[in-house]
């Protein structure tokens, strides 16, 4: 296996170094020790299907399960054993599987929740940072003091990108974000996703499919049953994730 | 920041209270004046419950003993130890907060139907100590307390505690509103329904829930204290599991998350069994079927948010859904 952030790219700076981690649930492996790094701007696409540990792999690196073993580090700061709610001050920021409906919240109230979970020296004040998030989503301005219940699929992930956006994230973790959505929605999704790394913002971007989304520099993760079967700084073609997600072992 | 809106109707509601109570107060019967401020102090407790449940989301039926504590505090300080009523609710209020400070971590680590089980436990546990210990004088209650008197005002005269109550319910109801407003009520409604996800928001869940819990029992027990400074008696049954039911019923009647769903709760679990009383032997069942209606018509109860009515709500007259208010 190649380890990240060695070659021609390791002029950058590594933000995530993710360190032999592995998830465990009671006796049931979800993620074998995996190990790759996040580099500044750029993008790491984990592919895998349904049960390969996506997921546990995120909740690792966003706090909200502690790994059985292996090192998360930000910035060379151990933030291993951090709890979730610590994590996103450290500039860790999650848009959830499922978007992350909070019923009875408005719109207003989870932007005000993501930036309040921000930095307090990173983030500036809330009406400017507002600002920005409507640059990216106009349709949120029109929402402003709706019950985000009553958002469509398409307009509760933008919600729920522009909440993770707002708490100002040195690495942001998407989960999923095209699940269940319209191909015009995530096509739009993904035009603003592209914008932001090409802007600068690390990634990691858990999907089940191949992602319609340039990136400058990418490193991609294929896991199958919680093992890393392919790892490249490349995207697998559409033959190699067939037979990857087929579960054979890859010559790639 | 935007606060979130009060409804007209529920202004209106809540002006039509303070009006009947001046009435009450300036001359209304001793029925009406006991009657509305057992309202005041049931509705003190459902408050709590709103910002337990309604706001975190945590299904506590453990209030009673918080009540418990406010009513055998002041009662046993005041009547064996010859303290100062004031400073007996004061101190009771104290032991209320330690309690809920000490079980609060461990209980409030379950969830869902767990939590609800061990707070009934709890409930149990506190009826049937009061009922079985020579502390609290077991089945017979404490009788004799003293009345509450500031300078030479003093509470005896129902009329007087009639503000009084309502003055707790009153800064109750604004505790409510403002903590609902705030960063900490956000918080609270983020994680009543995703704990996973308002932790990956910064928010603290256990400290939230330990707050939601201080709070209601801080609230809970000056209404036990006051139930009984009033009446001037406390007894196990006034904790029974019964009454952990009917402040349940309050709450989902009057509507979860309303401002004035607790008082109207209060109002119709209190009022009407009296005003069914012709029934006779049927008394109870008459209580149960219109309680079976109105949860019927609106499941979100009378002053809900929710959206969407219920199954009997389409036959209503859209005047009377309006004048209801936009439930969004």
């Amino acid at each position: 296996m190649r380890s990240g952030g060695t070659g021609p790219a390791s002029s950058f700076r590594a933000l995530l170094q993710v360190d032999g981690v592995a998830v465990r649930y009671g006796g049931v492996r979800a993620l074998e020790p995996t190990t790759f790094t996040v580099e500044e701007g750029s993008l790491t696409l984990i592919l895998g299907p349904n049960g390969a540990g996506k997921t546990s792999l995120l909740k690792a690196l966003a706090g909200a399960v502690v790994p059985r073993s292996g090192r998360v580090l930000l910035n060379g700061e151990d933030i291993t054993r951090l709890p979730a709610f610590k994590r996103v001050r450290h500039g860790i920021s999650l848009v959830p599987e499922g978007r992350g409906r909070l019923p009875t919240l408005s719109v207003r109230d989870n932007l005000i929740l993501g930036w309040s979970s921000a930095p307090e020296k990173r983030r500036g004040a809330f009406q400017a940072e507002l600002v920005r998030v409507f640059d990216l989503f106009p349709i949120l301005r029109e929402r402003m003091d709706q019950d985000c219940s009553t958002l469509s699929g398409g307009e509760m992930q933008m919600l729920a990108i522009a909440r993770g956006l707002l708490a100002r994230p040195i690495v942001l973790l998407l989960d999923e974000p095209s699940l269940g959505l319209a191909p015009m929605a995530t096509a739009r999704v993904y035009e603003v996703l592209a914008k932001l790394n090409a802007g600068g913002l690390a990634m990691v971007l858990v999907e089940q499919k191949a992602v319609p989304m340039p990136a400058r520099r990418e490193t991609t993760i294929v896991l199958h049953n919680g093992c890393v079967r392919f790892h490249e700084p490349r995207r697998p073609t559409t033959k190699e994730l067939a037979a990857l997600y087929l579960g054979e072992r890859s010559a790639a | 920041m935007k606060q979130a809106k009060v409804r007209p109707i529920e202004i209106a509601v809540l002006l039509l209270i303070a009006l009947i109570c001046l009435a009450a107060a300036l001359g209304g019967s001793r029925l009406a004046i006991y009657n509305l401020t057992i309202i005041a102090l049931y509705a003190t407790v459902v408050i709590s419950l709103n910002i337990l449940l309604g706001f975190a989301g945590q299904a506590s039926f453990a209030q009673t003993t918080f009540m418990a504590i406010g009513g055998y505090g002041l009662a046993i300080l005041a009547t064996r130890y010859g303290i100062n009523p004031w400073l007996a609710i004061a101190v009771a209020l104290a032991l209320s907060i330690l309690l809920a400070l000490v079980i609060g971590k461990p209980l409030l680590r379950l969830r869902g139907h767990y939590l609800s089980m061990g707070t009934v436990a709890l409930a149990l546990g506190t009826a049937s100590f009061a009922n079985a210990s020579s502390f609290t004088n077991g089945g017979w209650g404490i009788t004799g307390i003293p009345s509450l008197t500031i300078g030479d005002l003093s509470f005896r005269n129902p009329a007087a505690f009639l503000i009084l109550a309502w003055s707790l319910c009153g800064l109750s109801l604004l505790a409510y509103h403002l903590l609902g407003n705030s960063h900490i009520g956000r918080a609270w409604r983020a994680l009543s329904t995703r704990q996973d996800i308002s932790a990956t928001l910064g928010i603290d869940v256990g400290h939230y829930k330990l707050m939601a819990l201080l709070i209601a029992a801080a609230m809970a027990s000056l209404a036990g204290s006051f139930y009984v400074a009033f009446t001037r008696f406390v007894g196990p049954d006034l904790y029974d599991i019964s009454v952990v039911i009917n402040l349940m019923f309050m709450l989902f009647v009057g509507g979860l998350r309303s401002t004035v769903g607790p008082i109207v709760g209060a109002s119709f679990i209190i009022l009407v069994p009296q005003a069914v009383a012709g029934f006779e032997r049927y008394q109870n069942l008459a209580f149960f079927a219109l309680l079976l209606v109105v949860i019927l018509v609106r499941p979100a109860g009378l002053f809900g948010r929710a959206r969407g009515g219920g199954a009997l709500e389409r036959l209503m007259p859209g005047w009377l859904a309006r004048l209801q208010g936009d439930p969004r």
